[in-house]
C-alpha cells in the first residue's frame, strides 16, 4: 500500500480544524480515526494490482545512439478499474523515458502504454520489473504491487564507420571485376575473354584463343576472390581504456572517451561490410582468455547483422589477455591461409608478454594484420612545451609512443602489417589497408 | 506483433499473507523488547518524585528516616510546605528547619529571621545575611566528605565524625565552628537574642543514603532535636504551584505574572501534534518508491592515458630529467631520420652530422642538444625540448 499527497494535506487541514477544536485532544484523535478509517476504505475500493496481466511488444534491437520503443499491455481482469501510475523499470543505461506511466485501465478491458528507450551503451538490456500503483476512488491511499515482465533490447554497436563505406567500395570497384584488368599481377585471377578493342594491351592476347576463334581475344583478370578474413578482437584489460571522444553520448559524458573496445569493433565493422563486397569469406573470434564470441560461415548478406549481434553483448574483461591461446584459438580455426586481423593495444607491456613470442607462429602460416587504436590524449601530451611539468607529461607520451614504435618495427620485421591510427581515423585506416593488400595480390 | 518470451509475466510483490508470515517473528521481537523495556520501568519506584530532605520522603534524597529518629526521641516533627504555616507554629520552644531556601523571597526570609525559635539552616541557602546574620558564606566550596568536629561543641563531639563540607563559613564574634576545611568552619553555632542560630554547610548527613554513616545520625538528632517542636520547612510541592499559580510562594521573582505557556491555548499544543501526525503522513506518502531500486553492472571507466599521466607525474616528482631528456631525445632522432634520408638505424653522430649540415647550425651546439649532458635543471630541460622542436622544423623546411 502506499498513502497519498491527499492524505498528508487532510491530516494537515486537521491542524487548523484542531485550534479551533473545543476538546483539542479528542479532536486530535476523531480525525486522526477517521482518515485511518478512509483509508482503509479507499485501499478496499482500489482496484487489485495483484490480479493484472502484461504482455509486451515491441524491438528486441537497437543501434547505439538510437531510440527505440516497447509497449506494455496491461490488462485488468479484476472486478474494479485500475487508475494510478506505472513505472516500468530498466537498468539506468537503457535510458527509459518516460520515468511513471498514467495507466486507466477499466474491469474487463486492456491498455497499452509505450516507454522509449534510449540505450547509453552497448549490450543487453533486460526488462527489470513493472510497478503499479493504483489509487483508490477518494484518492487517499493506494494499492501497490510490483511484476516481473520480461524482455530484453539488444543494444548494437552504432557501425559509425559506415559512413567511409561508399568510398571504399568505390575504390574496391576498380579493382574489382567492373573494370577488369588486361594485366596479370600477383593477386588476380582468370577472369574472361572478350574481343579485343582498340587500345587494349597487345600483350593481354590470348593467341590460342585467337586462333580457336577467327577473332582476336584478350584474357582479362580480376583481383582473387574467395579469400578468407578472421577478424579477432581483443577483450582484454587493454581494451576498456577509454580513448578520444564518445560519439554517443553516455553516463560519464562525451569527454570521458569511448573504450578501445568500441572502436575496435567500429573498425571491425567497416572492414566485414568491405571484406563481404569484395567477395571474401568473414569469421570473428573475440578472445581474452577463453573464447567470447566466434562466427563463422555466416552468408554476404547476413554477415553484418549476425555480426553485430554478436558483437552487441561482449565487454572488456578486466584481465591480461592470454596471448598464446589466442594464437592457438585462431590457429584451430583457420586451416586455410587467411588475412587475420587482430584489433588489439599496442602497450609494450602486454604486448611483450603476451602476443609477441607467439605470433610467428600465427605469421608463419598466415597474412598477420594488427590494428590498434592511438590515444589522441598521449598524442597531445607529446606536443606539450613551456612549462617544465608539461614537458615532463611530454617525455612520458615519448617514452610511450617510442616504445610503441619499437613493438612496431618488431612486428613488420616479422611480416606483420601494422595500422596504428587515432579512434576516429582506425577504421578507414584499416580498410585502406585491407584494400592495398587486396591489390597487391597479397591476401 | 506480441511475441510470448521465456519467463511469464509474474507478480512478484508479496502477499499480505507473506508479508506477514515474514514480519511476524520480528514483530514478535519488537513487542518482547518494548515490554522488557517498559516493564522494569512502570515497577520502578521513581526517582524523579524523591524531594530532596523532605521529612515524608523515604527514597535516598529524602530525610523520612531522620523524621522517624526524631519521632522516636520524643520530638514532635511538623512538615510546613509553606513559610505562612510555618510562621505560625513558631514559639520559644520550636526548632525551625530551613533546607531549601532558594524558593523563597527576601520578603519571607526577613520575616523567618525574625520569628521566634531556634533556628537551623542547611545547605546552600539565600538571604543568609537575614537568615543567620553575622555569618558570611566562603566563596570556594569545601567537597563534602567525612570530618571530624574539631571543636567543643557538644552535639558534634557527642556524635563524632560527620559528612560535612559545601560551603564554609566565618562566624560572628562569640560564634563555635564545627568540622572546619582548612580551618574554614563548615558548621557554625551562635546565640543571639536568646536564640540559638546554626548554620550547616551540606544537607547531605540528612538524607536516608547518608544517615547511617559515621555520625550522621547522632549529629542530625542532636542538632534537629535540640527543641521538643521542630517546624520543618520544605519548598512547596511543585504539582501544586501550577494549580495555584497566584499563590505568594509559587513564582518566586517574576511578580506573580502569568507565563508564556499560560497564555497559549490548549489547542496550539493538540495542533502541533496533529502537524506531526501530518508530517508522518506525508513521510510515508514521498517514502513508499514506485518499485525497487535497479542495480546495474556498470563497465569500469579508465582513461587510456592515465599510465602516461601517472609516468609523467614521476618523473616531476622525481625530478628525473636524464630520463625525460633521454625519451625526448629520442622521439625528435627517430622524427629526423626520414627527412634526413638516413636509415632508422642511424647512430646519434651521423644524425647530428647530418643536422648540422642541414640547418647549417653549429655542429657542436646540435650534438649537445641531441645526445649531450642531461639538462641541469628544469628550466633547461623546457630550453632543450624547445632546441630540438626548432632543429625538426627547420630540417623539415630546409
Amino acid at each position: 500500500m502506499a498513502l497519498t499527497g491527499r492524505a498528508g494535506l487532510l491530516a494537515a487541514l486537521g491542524a487548523v480544524l484542531v485550534l479551533f477544536a473545543p476538546r483539542p485532544g479528542l479532536a486530535v484523535a476523531g480525525i486522526l480515526l477517521l482518515l485511518a478509517a478512509l483509508v482503509v476504505v479507499d485501499l478496499l475500493l482500489a482496484g487489485g494490482v495483484r490480479g493484472l496481466r502484461f504482455q509486451r511488444d515491441g524491438e528486441r534491437l537497437v543501434r547505439l545512439g538510437q531510440s527505440v520503443r516497447v509497449g506494455l499491455v496491461v490488462e485488468n481482469s479484476g472486478p474494479r478499474r485500475v487508475r494510478g501510475v506505472l513505472r516500468d523499470a530498466w537498468p539506468p543505461s537503457a535510458g527509459a523515458t518516460p520515468r511513471h506511466l498514467r495507466v486507466d485501465v477499466p474491469r474487463g478491458e486492456r491498455r497499452r502504454l509505450e516507454t522509449t528507450l534510449t540505450p547509453t551503451r552497448r549490450g543487453d538490456r533486460e526488462a527489470v520489473t513493472v510497478t503499479v500503483r493504483s489509487v483508490g476512488p477518494l484518492g487517499l491511499a493506494a494499492r501497490q504491487g510490483t511484476h516481473r515482465v520480461p524482455w530484453s533490447v539488444r543494444v548494437l554497436p552504432p557501425f559509425l564507420s559506415r559512413r567511409h563505406l561508399p568510398a571504399r567500395l568505390a575504390r574496391l570497384r576498380e579493382l574489382d571485376g567492373r573494370h577488369p584488368a588486361l594485366v596479370r599481377g600477383q593477386g588476380t585471377e582468370f577472369d574472361s575473354l572478350r574481343e579485343y578493342v582498340v587500345g587494349d594491351d597487345v600483350r593481354s592476347i590470348d593467341w590460342r584463343a585467337s586462333a580457336r576463334r577467327s577473332d582476336v581475344v584478350v584474357r582479362t583478370w580480376r583481383p582473387e576472390r574467395d579469400r578468407r578474413v578472421l577478424i579477432v578482437l581483443d577483450t582484454g584489460r587493454t581494451s576498456a581504456g577509454r580513448v578520444g571522444v564518445s560519439p554517443i553520448p553516455g553516463a560519464g559524458g562525451r569527454t570521458a572517451g569511448w573504450p578501445r573496445l568500441d572502436w575496435s569493433m567500429d573498425a571491425a565493422l567497416l572492414l566485414a561490410a568491405l571484406a563481404a563486397r569484395a567477395g571474401d569469406r568473414v569469421d570473428f573470434l573475440a578472445y581474452d582468455r577463453g573464447v567470447r564470441a566466434w562466427l563463422s560461415g555466416a552468408s554476404r548478406t547476413e554477415l553484418l547483422s549476425s555480426l553485430v549481434t554478436s558483437m552487441a553483448p561482449i565487454e572488456a574483461e578486466l584481465v591480461e589477455s592470454d596471448g598464446p591461446g589466442m594464437v592457438a584459438a585462431v590457429l584451430a580455426r583457420a586451416r586455410r591461409r587467411c588475412l587475420v586481423v587482430l584489433l588489439t593495444d599496442l602497450n609494450p607491456a602486454a604486448m611483450e608478454e603476451g602476443l609477441l613470442p607467439v605470433l610467428p607462429q600465427l605469421s608463419g602460416r598466415h597474412l598477420v594484420l594488427v590494428a590498434s587504436v592511438a590515444d589522441p590524449k598521449v598524442a597531445a601530451m607529446a606536443a606539450g612545451r613551456g612549462t617544465a611539468e608539461r614537458v615532463y607529461d611530454a617525455a612520458a607520451a615519448e617514452q610511450l609512443r617510442g616504445e610503441r614504435r619499437r613493438i612496431v618495427s618488431l612486428l613488420r620485421r616479422q611480416g606483420v602489417e601494422v595500422v596504428d591510427a587515432l579512434p576516429e581515423d582506425l577504421a578507414p585506416a584499416l580498410a585502406d589497408a585491407y584494400l592495398a593488400l587486396k591489390a597487391a595480390g597479397r591476401l | 506483433m506480441t511475441v510470448t518470451v521465456a519467463g511469464s509475466p509474474a507478480p512478484v510483490s508479496p502477499t499480505a499473507g507473506a508479508l506477514w508470515r515474514r514480519g511476524r517473528a520480528v514483530l514478535l521481537v519488537a513487542v518482547l523488547v518494548l515490554v522488557a523495556a517498559l516493564v522494569p520501568a512502570l515497577l520502578a519506584p521513581s526517582e524523579e518524585s524523591g524531594r530532596y530532605l523532605d521529612p515524608g520522603d523515604t527514597s535516598l534524597s529524602g530525610s523520612g528516616a531522620l523524621s522517624a529518629l526524631l519521632t522516636a526521641h520524643g520530638v514532635s516533627v511538623s512538615r510546613a510546605d509553606g513559610v505562612a504555616g510555618a510562621l505560625a507554629q513558631a514559639g520559644p520552644d520550636t526548632l525551625l528547619l530551613v533546607t531549601e531556601a532558594s524558593a523563597l523571597t527576601r520578603d519571607e526570609a526577613s520575616r523567618i529571621g525574625a520569628a521566634p525559635g531556634d533556628r537551623l539552616v542547611v545547605g546552600q541557602v539565600p538571604y543568609l545575611d537575614v537568615l543567620a546574620s553575622g555569618v558570611t558564606a566562603r566563596r570556594e566550596p569545601a567537597r563534602p566528605r567525612s570530618r571530624e568536629p574539631g571543636c567543643a561543641l557538644r552535639e558534634a563531639v557527642r556524635a563524632g565524625s560527620a559528612h560535612m563540607g559545601g560551603t564554609a563559613f566565618t562566624g560572628p564574634p562569640g560564634s563555635t565552628g564545627c568540622y572546619p576545611d582548612d580551618g574554614r568552619p563548615t558548621l557554625v553555632r551562635y546565640a543571639t537574642g536568646g536564640r540559638t542560630v546554626t548554620v550547616v554547610g551540606d544537607g547531605a548527613f540528612l538524607t536516608n543514603r547518608r544517615l547511617a554513616e559515621d555520625g550522621n545520625a547522632a549529629l542530625a538528632v542532636n542538632l534537629a532535636g535540640a527543641r521538643p517542636r521542630l517546624i520543618w520547612l520544605v519548598p512547596p510541592d511543585a504539582d501544586d504551584a501550577d494549580g495555584m499559580g497566584d499563590d505568594d510562594s509559587g513564582d518566586g521573582g517574576s511578580g506573580g505574572g502569568r507565563g508564556l505557556g499560560d497564555l497559549i491555548p490548549d489547542g496550539v499544543g493538540w495542533a502541533v501534534v496533529q502537524l506531526v501526525a501530518a508530517v508522518g503522513v506525508v513521510a510515508l506518502w514521498r517514502g513508499r518508491r514506485l518499485g525497487p531500486v535497479v542495480a546495474e553492472r556498470l563497465p569500469v571507466v579508465v582513461r587510456a592515458a592515465e599510465t602516461v599521466e601517472g609516468r609523467g607525474r614521476l618523473y616531476r616528482a622525481r625530478r628525473a630529467r636524464d630520463r625525460a631528456a633521454l625519451a625526448l631525445r629520442a622521439a625528435a632522432a627517430d622524427r629526423l631520420t626520414a627527412p634526413l634520408g638516413l636509415p632508422r638505424t642511424a647512430t646519434f653522430d651521423e644524425i647530428a652530422a647530418a643536422v648540422a649540415v642541414r640547418t647549417g647550425e653549429d655542429p657542436e651546439r646540435v650534438r649537445s642538444a641531441l645526445y649531450g649532458p642531461p639538462p641541469a635543471d628544469d628550466a633547461a630541460l623546457v630550453a632543450l625540448a624547445g632546441h630540438l622542436d626548432t632543429l625538426e622544423r627547420q630540417v623539415r623546411e630546409s
